[in-house]
């Protein structure tokens, strides 16, 4: 058995200061605490929870994308025994509309349909199948509208508004330099267009949401779900109560990806309207196909790209533009204060991770009548790599240079400036990802080998590069993360926070943090799961923000906890507390290691004692910023960075794409638990090979046509390569023990890198996703037919 | 319809228990008789969440009718630890190789993965992707997954 990973290695530069400092349970690849139950089947999720009693909740949805209602007849719904209730818009009893953003998603429709997914009724019944006869029972009719399904056709003046006030949400520039003076001074000018289609998340667990009113008039919400909070403050104005009647609990979740964000707020407004009405519990679980209908998409992209260089391949100007389509539904598109929108982190990210003294962006985002774009894994990141990365490649094609090198005199490096002209002044380890990435896969001596297999074969061999940097928080307008902690006279320990576990691990890593930071050991952390009316506002669990955020906050707590311990000890010992150290369930003096106590002994004096075993943090990054008209500021407060080699061999005849080797390469700028990280990058990497290869949620006007996963594919077994992790540590100097976020780096480059190894494989570009093997075919015809032998 | 009484072997104990006919397998499990480890992902025979053992092969459970079990042996992922309470080898080295994320598909694939090391306790890594790949998994790219079978063969050999 050969374990092919690298390990962690130590960049050139930067070294890492706080990291290092003798860390017992940080740092350690701890088994996470969920395992045992998750390999015995004993994990409770949504769906397993006993629901005798509970009423069952559907969703009448729109047959059309675009329509008017011009009436509903629920009667014979009504009347059918085992039916609770019907409601239709007029039944709900706040604001008819929620969003994660922008409230612009109607509860129950009224007058007009927007997408197939939107609801113009709700049933409540006593089992599924009476839920699902009472909807064939309802009569609607429609009156068929004209229907948008191009963001570029949504601008037209003519076009058919989505929205009263029109299709273009929002309108966006990034302004940096003089583009044209750019473009003067260049040896070479390129222009090319990049298309992504609609993905769908393909979380493994359905959505489900258990809505149950308590004796006191508060309404409980239950479920998978990545905002609690977020949820909370929907549910509230939903059913116009005050944010404190309402009480929103997570249930473990089967995978979340970005897409239960949205997808909670949904149905858990739905399930409560009903449950408000019935007075009695209701369940929602959708369906497969009802998830790939109903809930939100990757949003689909167009993007022109002109870019200005010096022959020697130094970058001078970016110009580019988005056409971001964010469907029926504002969902987490638009910036709209407090929360940062996806569509202004894609015009953030689309010039690269490379100094370029002139830069354009204008990114226009736009209403259409199709399902509507939400987080998903990268939250608009993923997009314009795609874009950006191939344009790398094929400008470095036509300079006859190669790709490494064209990256490696253009990115990012410690006090380079962002096209938004931010300085990056700490944790940069873009470089040295490049760096270790290509002496593991052994760039140098394989690029240029771009062969058929052998004389016979058909298939032929070929080399790529991306390269990627993703955003640690919310940034752009505002963020901050709460934890709350106490520790009882035995030495045992409460954690409480809002960050939800989706798969990722932060039950694990929150647990570490707070080990670490209090001198104890992980199992004597119990963390309380996110639950509003028990943690305190913690955000969402999004934007790789949770080991950061919730890491500070924790250390933040901690240290109001240990600051009565250390007191408490110096006093027991007769040390001063500067003395002192707190680690692995003791306290002890660090100039003489024989005088020390137990850390539970100097709890329970505390304790008899009255000195305070609680703690409050609360982490806020340093202030974002971005000017509306200029795009210039600093957006996000530091950056994780990536570079993937991978090697594919290309079917020439059929089109067909087999991605055989793999290398990515990280500056996380701390591991707490580089066994879960490491889950998070080869589990990363098979998302972006989805994207790259086999993914696209295919439209026929409007409707979406591979709703289950028989006809949505995404990547098995048999289509992914034996993924080597490299992990590097920059420390971010303002992470615990030096940590950033990881979560949505590892798909991003993984797509570029897979599409770029195919145009070496086989000369065809690929530039509208996916690269299947009729794209592939195609590219391969375009460039001329397949390479000489 | 007729209600149907159903008998058969689960996780080593007899049951008997009526059922309406159309009833499926996944749904017997989880509704009536509460083993939740199951796991519903599409209702499809697609994703592989709901696998089970049936007479040791595995099989989606959630688009076999139950009738079909009639007199057989199913074993589901809570019949897999030894009757001393310990963990199964592939149960624990799933633990140890960090093959589990979300944990939604961990049933089926350690189903699978069971049924695999009962035929070959020692099968290379193709072996294991071919036996694996009708179960889906969206977090961990397999890697993981993969190694604890391969871990798990060699726990079984060094324990004879």
């Amino acid at each position: 058995m050969q374990d092919k990973t690298e390990g962690k290695q130590k960049p050139k530069d930067q070294q890492s200061g706080a990291s290092e400092k003798n860390l017992v349970v940080a740092g350690q690849s701890v088994t996470r605490t969920d395992d045992p139950a998750k390999v015995t089947g004993g994990l409770m999720y949504g769906a397993d929870y006993a629901h005798e009693g509970f009423l069952h909740g559907k969703i009448l949805r729109s047959p059309h994308p675009h329509a008017l209602i011009k009436s509903i007849d629920t009667k014979k719904a009504e009347a059918l025994k085992g039916v609770a209730a019907v409601l239709t818009g007029k039944d709900v009893p706040g604001r008819n509309g929620f969003g994660a953003i922008l409230p612009d998603q109607p509860v129950i429709c009224e007058d007009k349909v927007r997408y197939v997914g939107d609801g113009v009724a709700l049933v409540a019944a006593d089992t599924e199948e009476i839920a699902h006869e009472a909807l064939s029972l309802i009569r609607v009719e429609y009156e068929v509208l004209p229907a948008v399904f191009d963001p570029r056709d949504a601008l037209k003046p003519d076009a058919p508004k989505v929205h009263e006030a029109g299709n273009l949400l929002s309108d966006n520039k990034l302004r940096k330099g003089d583009v044209e003076k750019g473009f003067l001074e260049a040896d070479i000018i390129m222009e090319r267009t990049y298309q992504v289609p609609f993905l769908e998340h393909a979380y493994l667990e359905p959505d489900v949401t258990l809505a149950v009113p308590q004796p006191d008039g508060t309404m409980l919400v239950e479920g998978p779900m990545q905002a609690p909070f977020t949820v909370r403050r929907n549910l509230a104005a939903v059913l116009g109560v005050p944010v404190n009647r309402v009480r929103a609990r997570q249930i473990h979740m089967g995978g979340g990806f970005g897409g239960k964000e949205d997808s909670p707020i949904d149905i858990g407004c739905r399930a409560a309207v009903l449950a408000f009405h019935t007075g009695r519990p209701v369940r929602i679980a959708l369906e497969r196909e009802e998830v790939t209908l109903q809930t939100c998409k990757r949003h689909p992209m167009i993007m022109e790209i002109k870019i200005g260089a010096r022959k020697d391949g130094k970058l001078l100007a970016f110009e580019g533009v988005i056409y971001d389509e964010q469907g029926a539904y504002a969902g987490l598109g638009p910036i709209i204060p407090p929360a940062g929108g996806s569509h202004i982190h894609s015009m953030v990210m689309m010039p690269g991770p490379y100094e370029i003294p002139h830069a354009k962006v204008d990114a226009y985002l736009c209403y259409t009548n199709h399902p509507y774009g939400g987080a998903m894994r990268g939250f608009g990141a993923p997009q314009v790599h795609i874009a950006h990365e191939q344009m790398m490649d094929e400008l470095a094609a036509e300079l006859e240079l190669d790709p490494l090198h064209i990256r490696r005199i253009n990115a990012f490096r410690l006090g380079s400036a962002t096209a938004t002209g931010q300085v990056l002044d700490q944790s940069v380890g873009l470089l040295d990802t490049l760096d270790a990435c290509a002496e593991s896969f052994g760039w140098e001596e394989r690029f240029g080998q771009n062969e058929y297999v052998d004389a016979e074969s058909c298939k032929r061999r070929g080399i790529g590069v991306g390269m990627g940097w993703y955003r640690t928080s919310i940034g752009t307008a505002g963020d901050g993360c709460g934890a709350n902690i106490s520790v009882h006279e035995d030495g045992s320990v409460l954690l409480y926070s809002g960050i939800t576990e989706m798969g990722q691990g932060a039950f694990t890593v929150l647990p570490q943090i707070c080990a670490e930071a209090l001198g104890v050991a992980m199992e004597d952390v119990r963390l309380v799961k996110p639950d509003t009316d028990q943690v305190p506002e913690s955000g969402p669990t999004v934007g790789s923000r949770s080991t950061t955020l919730m890491g500070n906050a924790i250390i933040m707590a901690a240290a109001q906890v240990k600051s009565s311990i250390l007191e408490m000890a110096s006093e027991m010992l007769r040390v001063p507390a500067e003395r002192l150290e707190a680690k692995d369930r003791l306290v002890y003096d660090r100039d003489d290691t024989r005088k020390s106590l137990a850390f539970k002994e100097v709890a329970a004096r505390c304790m008899a004692t009255g000195k305070r075993l609680i703690g409050q943090g609360w982490w806020t990054p340093p202030a974002a910023s971005l000017d509306p008209e200029t795009g210039q500021g600093n957006p996000y407060f530091v950056y994780t960075y990536s570079t993937h080699m991978a090697e594919v061999l290309v079917d020439v005849e059929t089109g067909e794409v087999e991605v055989t080797d793999y290398v990515a390469a990280f500056d996380v700028g701390k591991a707490i638990n580089p066994k879960a990280l490491e889950g998070q990058i080869e589990g990363g990497v098979a998302m972006g090979l989805g994207y790259a290869l086999m993914e696209e949620v295919a439209m026929v006007e409007g409707i979406p046509q591979n709703i289950n996963l028989q006809d949505y594919l995404i990547p098995t077994t048999l289509d992914m390569p034996d993924v080597k992790p490299i992990v590097l540590e920059v420390e971010n100097k303002l992470g615990p023990y030096g940590a950033k976020g990881i979560g949505e780096m590892p798909n991003i480059p993984a797509t570029p890198a897979i599409l770029n190894a195919i145009t070496d494989a086989c000369g065809g570009r690929v530039r509208s996703l996916p690269a299947d093997p009729e794209h592939v075919f195609m590219a391969i015809r375009e460039a001329g037919g397949p390479p000489e032998r | 319809m007729n209600a149907l009484t159903l008998s058969f072997t689960l996780n080593g104990n007899e049951v008997s228990i009526e059922i309406s006919p159309n009833t499926l397998l996944v749904d017997l499990l989880r509704d009536n008789l509460r083993l939740t480890g199951t796991k519903v992902g599409c209702r499809d025979g697609e994703c592989g969440a709901c696998t089970v053992l049936l007479d040791g092969t595995p099989v989606n459970s959630c688009i076999l009718p139950a009738a079909k079990v009639q007199g057989r042996s199913v074993t589901t992922i809570e019949g897999l630890a030894h009757e001393n309470g310990q963990l199964s080898e592939i149960q624990e080295a799933f633990m140890h190789e960090g093959a589990a994320q979300c944990g939604f598909c961990t049933p089926g694939m350690i189903m699978n993965s069971t049924a695999l090391l009962e035929k070959n306790p020692q099968p290379d890594d193709q072996e294991i992707r071919e036996s694996l790949s009708g179960t889906l998994c969206r977090c961990t790219g397999y890697r993981k997954i993969v190694q604890a079978v391969v871990t798990a063969g060699e726990m079984k050999k060094s324990q004879g």
